[in-house]
């Protein structure tokens, strides 16, 4: 009985750590290179901002120099999109072999590059780059 | 057959509409934006195709309150503050802005109209759009063919800025108080091109 109380309160926890971590989605990055590079990169959004803060802060600090002229268009373009959860903003076909998508999809903003020799597809839940945008901006002040 | 079981059919048919309304409303909010026509987004479209390769496209959606707050964010070269410099634009000599501004003075009509056998052009103001219409025809069976249609307060907004820069985001804000319009559609033996506005937020 005591053996069962344990497995449910392990289970449980399991559960809940589960619902937690995944509760804002998936970042997701595809690679696939004709060279035979794959490149798979599936991480918890509800990591992304709890790993930002572990990260060395002279290389936060780097990364927000470095972007530090396009924050305030970060920053605005992350909290209009989230206004359009579910659309389709550029779409170019050519020749039919090679295709380029931005949209947005259940909150999700979805870039889809395919090419004969690469395929790239990247799924950034919003909140996450809102997340990184406000975390960068503290570290590069006068933003 | 009684009145009650006579009534059942009616009954039943109201029962259904009562249960499909907050369906219906739902389906029409699933973009997450209000349904209230009043405040409905308004949506730039720019579509390119190639006759020729169906397989060509091009199609860029872009919500105007979008890029009405983007672009101020935006401060690179001439562009600034949702602003655009344009006084380095070589117009031969030409005051674009004193052009404009008799044009938007003077009362309908046309102020440019040519035709001879390569080519029309017409350029004119009618009901408080700018219109400007030019079909070329030097190339033989290679009819290529350019209607402009601008909201005469969407030209005034754009010049609404300081001198020698065109103030984009008034000019967004301008376009977004009008009705569903074409504003641009080009067409030759190649491409055609379409940009206009609506509440949709696709361009098919």
């Amino acid at each position: 009985m005591l053996l069962a109380n344990l497995a449910l309160g392990v289970g449980a926890t399991i559960v809940l750590a589960g619902v937690y971590t995944f509760h804002d989605g998936v970042m997701r990055v595809d690679e696939d290179n004709s060279n035979g590079r794959h490149v798979r990169v599936w991480v918890p959004a509800a990591v992304v901002p709890m790993a930002m803060h572990v990260v060395p802060r002279h290389n936060m600090e780097h990364a927000a120099q470095q972007v530090r002229p396009w924050l305030p268009t970060l920053r605005a373009l992350t909290k209009e999109l989230e206004k359009y959860p579910n659309a389709e903003f550029v779409d170019v076909r050519d020749g039919g072999d090679q295709h380029v998508r931005i949209s947005t999809h259940n909150g999700k903003l979805l870039i889809d590059v395919d090419q004969p020799d690469e395929h790239v597809h990247v799924a950034c839940p919003l909140a996450v780059m809102r997340d990184v945008a406000n975390e960068l901006e503290a570290n590069a002040p006068g933003v | 057959m009684t009145d009650r079981t006579r009534k059942l059919p009616a009954l039943a048919l109201f029962a259904a509409a009562i249960a499909l309304t907050p369906i219906s409303g739902f389906s029409q909010n699933t973009s997450g934006k209000s349904s209230d026509p009043a405040k409905q987004d308004r949506w730039l479209h720019i579509r390119v195709d190639n006759p020729d390769s169906k397989e060509e496209t091009v199609r860029v959606n872009v919500p105007l309150e979008l890029a009405e707050k983007v672009l101020p964010s935006i401060n690179r070269d001439r562009l600034q503050s949702g602003k655009v410099k344009i006084d380095e634009i070589d117009c031969h000599g030409v005051d674009l802005r004193a052009l404009l501004d008799a044009v938007r003075t003077s009362k309908d009509g046309e102020f440019v109209t040519v035709q001879n056998k390569d080519s029309d052009v017409r350029v004119a103001k009618q009901n408080n759009y700018f219109l400007v219409h030019v079909v070329d025809r030097k190339h033989a069976s290679k009819k290529s063919q350019v209607e402009v249609k601008i909201p005469m307060k969407v030209v005034d907004a754009l010049f609404s800025g300081g001198k020698d820069e065109l103030d984009l985001v008034a000019g967004l804000r301008a376009l977004s108080a009008q009705g569903d319009t074409e504003l641009v559609s080009v067409k030759d033996e190649e491409n055609t091109v379409r940009i206009w506005l609506d509440s949709k937020n696709v361009s098919d």
